[in-house]
């Protein structure tokens, strides 16, 4: 049924070819397809003697949720508790001139304030140490924080933060990842807003394009995406009579985390209680450090436990979300669809800061060519700076960006040359025993009997 | 989010909630459901310190026959108008556009007023009100005063209604309960969906001929409009396939659509032309 | 503002600023933190609580709109010897994650089956359309519901 405007978009009059299905097609609801699974494996003895595999378990926690109980950090209270807000910048790029919170302090029901200034070491990161736990020199991307407030109350810590007055002075704002490789506005200076790098090699890869019956170069984007997770980030910090200051957070590495506080606030790791409790979604988006910092030194300022929990809003501007990425790729086929040589060049949209790049491009860089046999193989992937949310790690950590690039560019390889999707994928998958890109030799390969079983499940006939 | 701190009144009449607004003036707005305006007051913290909660009010509830049509009254959430057997009954086509609005819980607190005070385009409850030709009851100053529906909505946001005027019912008139009538509503998602397009139609056949057809569509211009050159078309026609598809291009011809982040101009013109088209039939059809 | 109402059968009350939700109302002044603070705009249903049989999205009503109310929350499903069938489908056919959905969907179930002991698969999803989860891809939620449905009708 689907039809293609033959004019442009903003056209007001359009002409549909096949109206006269789409007025009438009926309005049908599809049957839901049975699903096979679990995906049936060969029945190895070893398989049979483990009491586990194959066993229905319950979660241990299960009760508790079903109940309502089970405890989230927004969830605990502790006697004597206030909360903080950390006020976060609308601009995108602009050097920070000034920062008076007196205003803030003046108001009743606030207890403290905190500027990046008052930050002992005001940097960490998983990748490396650039991203500021506040901002106190430049500002890097909207959301990026500024300043905090620790009040009575949720609503005096909103309210005071409009009265925290900050300066800025704009500088040039840089959106574009390819614009960034330029390296004419630059985001953390002096350094290179291209920030980490991979390149891999096999083969090669231009003796194998030369040898090849057809070259396909095509270019494929994906988008930002959010976690997510249904709970908010939170955190809650608080101090004993020895010195000690223990974070409940919602905080996934807990142990890299206390790496990340003993840095921030020059105090030794023995002096340092992280507690991650039941976590409402993760998925990447809560393996490092966010409030933890401001929120251990507010609760040392004013003697009192210190809560804070993002908002929605805070969610999607101000924590982690995964990488755009920029995929050029150039692959060479025989006749019959072999791949014999492929080249990728990748740009990672990097954000603001650091955050999980390093792993992300990685991933990225060495599962880029995709589960087929490729001898002549060369990716070069970079990460750039831009004054964007910072992207850091979400569920694949590259994989599914580059996957919807290998995967696109077979179904047009298979189709240029009238070649089954399905048979072209089982000419080039792994097998027992393939080269992985990084020629590690692999095993346990079920490339070719997922495809096989799926195929069957949906009723796919080859040609 | 937190709102700033307000006031909240819970008048007992439509004059007290009238006389209250009358004298906080812009400091207070009319709570119906909340699902509207609690939001706007958490994104925009103090933009009013009276909350004037009108759902209490007896004048404001009710759906009941009336010698003159189906009195619904402002205050009447979604849910109790979809499980009103005389609903059912009289008006099905309004049952049918409450049931897209949100989800189970947005409409167990939102109000069939509200949504035509907000005055959105893509307002749900609108296009099919429009086709059943309803009068809305507006309580001011000097009492009560009756206004056609398409003459409620001015602009985005906009009703004819004075800051402190209130609406206090929906009437149906007689003659179009009971009436074919057929709305559709394109989202980009089957539930807590923004219409893309909402279309409502309503028609008669009289002696083979269409009689008093109404076609109103919803998200493609400033407000919710009818389509008066389609109705004039259709009026004393017969229900040919080739006249539904003129009048669905004449809908065509009327909406105003935009091209955003959800769809664009064209599709939504498709839209327009295919759901005109399909209201239409099913209302020949279901005769 | 004193607000009164009762909640799972018991008369409770505090004194509150109007512009205070229900929601806070729940969790922040009677201790009842089972209803969740998820998006805090009526979009992703954690909050749903039941107001005089209906449910509702409670970040969206304010506590005094509440006032004289029958409420019932996660914290009044179970009795002291035994899960709400609910519970105790959802449990076993494994439909929670990390859990934090959780709540809202149990609560928008009960309302559903209240009033529908045998729905539909259609009429089980257009009844879950306000709560969303990240976790699960609610299909074992849609089971554990048609269970419990199931054990419920037998009972």
């Amino acid at each position: 049924m689907a039809t293609k405007p033959t004019q442009d978009l903003d056209q007001k009059t359009i002409v549909i070819e096949d109206t006269e299905s789409a007025l009438n097609a009926p309005v049908r609801v599809k049957e839901a397809h049975p699903i096979i699974y679990p995906l049936s494996l060969p029945e190895t003895e070893e398989r049979k003697a483990t009491p586990a595999v194959g066993q229905s378990a319950s979660r241990p926690d299960a009760r508790l949720h079903g109940l309502g109980q089970t405890k989230y950090i927004d969830d605990i209270k502790f006697p004597n508790m206030i909360y903080a807000k950390v006020l976060r910048s609308e601009k995108a790029h602009a050097k920070i001139i000034s920062v008076d919170t007196s205003e803030a302090e003046a108001m009743p029901g606030v207890y403290a304030t905190l500027t990046g200034k008052e930050i002992p070491t005001n940097t960490f990161g998983p990748t490396f140490q650039d991203q500021p736990v506040l901002s106190d020199t430049v500002v890097r991307h909207r959301g990026d924080g500024v300043a905090a407030v620790a009040a009575v109350s949720e609503q005096v810590a909103q309210e005071a933060l409009k009265k925290i007055k900050v300066v800025y002075e704009d500088l040039p704002v840089l959106l574009d990842p390819e614009e960034a490789l330029k390296d004419e506005v630059l985001i953390h200076p002096p350094k290179s807003n291209i920030y980490t790098s991979k390149v891999i090699k096999k083969g090669d890869v231009e003796k194998g394009l030369a040898e090849s019956d057809h070259i396909f170069t095509n270019r494929y984007k994906t988008q930002f995406q959010e976690h997510v997770p249904i709970e908010p980030h939170a955190s809650i910090a608080l101090w004993d009579g020895n010195g000690r200051v223990t974070l409940w957070s919602s905080l996934g590495r807990i142990t890299l985390g206390r790496e990340d506080m003993s840095r921030t606030l020059n105090l030794p790791q023995s002096k340092i209680r992280m507690i991650g409790t039941i976590v409402g979604g993760n998925f990447g988006g809560k393996n490092e450090i966010t409030n933890e910092p401001i929120l251990a030194l507010l609760s040392k300022k004013t003697g009192r436990p210190v809560k804070c929990t993002y908002t929605r809003e805070d969610e999607f501007v101000s924590s982690t979300i995964r990488h755009p990425f920029i995929m050029d790729f150039t692959t060479g086929v025989n006749k019959e669809g072999k791949i014999l040589a492929r080249k990728i060049k990748m740009i990672l949209d990097g954000g603001a800061y650091c955050s999980w790049t390093g792993t992300t491009i990685g991933k990225g860089s060495i599962l880029a060519a995709g589960p087929y046999n490729i001898d002549n193989l060369q990716v070069e992937s970079y990460a750039v700076y831009t004054n964007k949310t910072t992207t850091g790690a979400m569920r694949g950590f590259g994989a599914p960006q580059v996957c919807f690039a290998y995967e696109s560019q077979m179904d047009e390889i298979a189709k240029t040359l009238g070649i089954d999707p399905l048979e072209i994928r089982l000419r080039n998958a792994f097998r027992e025993g393939s080269l992985s890109p990084t020629s590690q030799t692999l095993h346990s390969v079920v490339v070719e009997e997922s495809l096989l079983q799926a195929a069957e499940a949906f009723g796919w006939n080859r040609s | 989010m937190h709102m700033t701190p307000m006031t909240y009144e819970q008048p007992k009449s439509a004059s007290e909630a009238v006389a209250l607004m009358q004298e906080c003036g812009n400091r207070a707005k009319v709570l119906g459901g909340g699902t509207d305006l609690i939001v706007d007051l958490k994104h925009k913290p103090g933009i009013v310190s009276v909350l004037v909660d009108i759902t209490k009010i007896p004048e404001l509830q009710g759906i009941e026959e009336t010698s003159e049509g189906l009195r619904i009254g402002s205050a009447v959430t979604y849910t109790s108008i979809m499980k009103s057997p005389v609903c059912q009954k009289l008006i099905p086509v309004v049952c049918e556009a409450s049931h897209t609005v949100g989800a189970v819980q947005t409409r167990s607190l939102g109000t069939i007023g509200g949504n035509l005070v907000t005055c959105v385009p893509s307002a749900d409850s609108a296009p099919s009100l429009m086709v059943l030709e309803s009068v809305v009851t507006v309580a001011g100053n000097d009492g009560e005063r009756t206004i056609p529906i398409e003459d409620f909505f001015v602009g985005p946001r906009k009703t004819c209604l004075e800051p402190h005027e209130i609406l206090v019912s929906i009437l149906i008139p007689k003659k179009n309960l009971g009436k074919p009538s057929f709305f559709l509503k394109a989202g980009l998602r089957k539930g807590q969906a923004l219409a893309l397009v909402n279309v409502a139609s309503s028609l008669n056949i009289v002696d083979g001929k269409v009689s008093a057809p109404r076609i109103a569509l919803g998200a493609v211009a400033p407000t919710p409009i009818r389509v008066p050159e389609a109705e004039s078309f259709l009026e004393g026609k017969e229900a040919s396939d080739e006249n539904l598809k003129k009048a669905s291009e004449m809908a065509v011809a009327a909406a105003k659509p935009i091209t955003d982040f959800r769809a664009s101009l064209a599709y939504r013109n498709q839209l327009v032309k295919v759901m005109t088209y399909r209201t239409l039939k099913s209302c020949v059809d279901n005769q | 503002m004193l607000v009164e109402l009762k909640v799972n059968g018991e008369k409770r009350s505090a004194d509150v600023p109007p512009e205070t939700t229900l929601l806070k109302f729940l969790r922040e002044h009677l201790d009842l933190t089972g209803a969740k603070l998820g998006c805090d705009v009526g979009d992703c249903g954690t909050c749903t609580v039941i107001v005089d049989g209906i449910s509702v999205n409670s970040c969206l009503m304010l506590a005094a709109k509440a006032n004289g109310s029958e409420v019932t929350t996660i914290e009044g499903l179970a009795n002291t010897s035994e899960l709400h069938p609910l519970q105790k489908s959802f449990e076993e056919l494994g439909a929670l994650q990390c859990g934090f959905c959780g709540t809202g969907m149990l609560m928008s179930a009960k309302q559903l089956l209240d009033e529908n002991p045998d729905p539909t698969d259609f009429e089980i999803r257009d009844a879950l359309a306000g709560n969303l989860c990240r976790c699960t891809g609610y299909t074992k939620i849609i089971e554990a519901i048609k269970d419990a449905a199931k054990n419920m009708r037998a009972a």
